[in-house]
């Protein structure tokens, strides 16, 4: 725990967020901030774009600049892979974090009680646009999950009836009746934000909370393990 | 005499391609090797095997008895493989103080911004300022360098390795290895050979033409060589 501090400065001065999303994310959080302290019932379309943006802020993607050697100084410190790999993820989605909180409180303070922002449909689409993401991007590019998922939405979105996101609404408990909806918070998790989950909508996002976390899990078991070789010397 | 880094048996491959096989070496504290190679060889291999970001195929790398990512956390560390492996968009003030803390430099231009030998003299003083040092990995340290930086990185090489840290260096530029090293690896395509600096020089310092002779020996000596080598032999016969 010792070299917590040194991950955390590592990953400052050698970001897996390049500053223009950096920037992006601060243009996105003043202007969303300003349309939801005039009209609190704003709130859930204003966080939408800070989701988008997260889901290919999270995309970062660790092999690549690893292989590239801008990690060497870091992985040969002896610090564990696993808790290098841990503060990569925590630093990639920080900026996402941060923008959903900033306008959490700005509708708390403008709207009192009765936010959306902390909903725990809301909860539950931010911790899959900042986790699977990452998770499917490890070993590839930048923005390789984001630009698949978006892929897999409009695909979705054009290939099935329109307003097929907002078809998430959970009546029954039954599985057939729960694989839709599980299988839409899957691909469109923006569609939960400001949702209460109650117990039928938390057993249909429960298999993309869990799949998320597998991943992460994978992801993190590959990248600690993995080796990680030039790529020019390859 | 404690081993710094015992190499035993050693294979690398990527996929199906063998990089090297059955290299072996030991190497005490206080010790240098030096790793001779044409391109491709596995030279930036075998170091990265070293430092623990690759796992061999079959054989074994021990740091202090350790293997390297278990030796990482308790053996000072310093690896650097060149000035491409730093990240561009960085400013190279804020890269310097990766190492100890300390500033490096003032620099503030991003690394792409630098010139390579600069860049490449940062990445070396960010890499070298670990303190205390047990094990020094690094892969064509001289590449780049001016005369200047050229002779402080021997000396700073030197003065590492008087301490007690072991070295491990790889470099095309015989003549700044010659006399450094205590043991020499000749990496040749499905060959390698150890040989100590007194096998290659028994009474008189290792020096480049040595290296050079006992590289040409070893892969036969009848194979042309390309203009490159063929000028850069010359200039070693000169007396460079």
């Amino acid at each position: 725990m010792t070299d917590t501090p040194y991950l955390l400065r590592f990953f400052q001065v050698v970001p897996p967020v390049p500053p223009l999303i950096v920037a992006t994310f601060v243009a996105v959080t003043g202007v969303a901030s300003l349309a939801v302290a005039t009209s609190p019932g704003r709130a859930r379309g204003a966080l939408a774009p800070v989701l988008l943006l997260q889901l290919f802020t999270a995309s970062s993607g660790f092999a690549v600049p690893a292989r590239r050697g801008h990690y060497d100084l870091l992985l040969t410190r002896g610090t564990s892979r696993l808790r290098v790999t841990l503060a990569h993820w925590v630093t990639t989605i920080a900026p996402g974090i941060f923008s959903w909180l900033v306008l959490a409180v700005v509708e708390r303070l403008a709207a009192g009680d009765g936010a959306v922002l902390l909903a725990s449909g809301t909860l539950a689409a931010i911790f899959m646009v900042s986790t699977l993401p990452w998770a499917l991007t490890i070993a590839l590019p930048r923005f390789s999950g984001g630009i698949g998922w978006l892929l897999l939405l409009v695909t979705m979105g054009t290939t099935f009836a329109e307003g097929v996101f907002a078809e998430w609404t959970v009546t029954s408990t039954r599985v057939e009746a729960l694989v839709w909806p599980a299988w839409v918070f899957l691909i469109y998790p923006l569609g939960a934000v400001g949702e209460s989950l109650g117990p039928p909508q938390l057993l249909a996002v429960a298999p993309g909370i869990t799949l998320a976390a597998a991943a992460m899990a994978i992801a993190c078991h590959w990248a600690a393990h993995s080796d990680i070789p030039l790529s020019a010397a390859q | 005499m404690d081993l710094a880094v015992s190499v035993r048996n050693l294979s690398v491959q990527y996929g199906r391609r063998l990089v090297f096989q059955g290299v072996s070496f030991d190497l005490a504290a206080g010790q240098a090797a030096g790793v001779i190679g044409p391109n491709g060889s596995g030279k930036t291999t075998l170091l990265r095997t070293i430092a623990g970001c690759l796992t061999p195929r079959s054989g074994e790398v021990r740091i202090n008895g350790l293997t390297p990512r278990d030796a990482l956390a308790r053996t000072g560390v310093a690896y650097f493989a060149g000035d491409a492996t730093l990240p561009g968009a960085v400013r190279a003030a804020r890269w310097g103080s990766l190492g100890n803390g300390d500033t490096v430099t003032q620099d503030r231009r991003p690394l792409r911004a630098l010139s390579r030998g600069t860049r490449q003299l940062l990445g070396l003083r960010t890499a070298l300022g670990r303190q205390p040092l047990g094990l020094v990995v690094l892969d064509e340290p001289w590449e780049g360098l001016d005369p200047d930086a050229g002779r402080w990185l021997s000396t700073i090489i030197e003065t590492k390795r008087d301490r007690g840290a072991a070295v491990v260096l790889s470099s095309h530029r015989l003549h700044d290895l010659a006399g450094l090293c205590d043991v020499y690896l000749f990496l040749l395509p499905h060959q390698a050979t150890v040989l100590r600096a007194h096998e290659i020089a028994p009474t008189e310092p290792v020096t480049a033409e040595h290296l050079v002779d006992v590289f040409d020996r070893l892969r036969g000596g009848t194979l042309p060589l390309r203009a490159w080598e063929t000028e850069g032999r010359e200039e070693l016969r000169r007396g460079r």
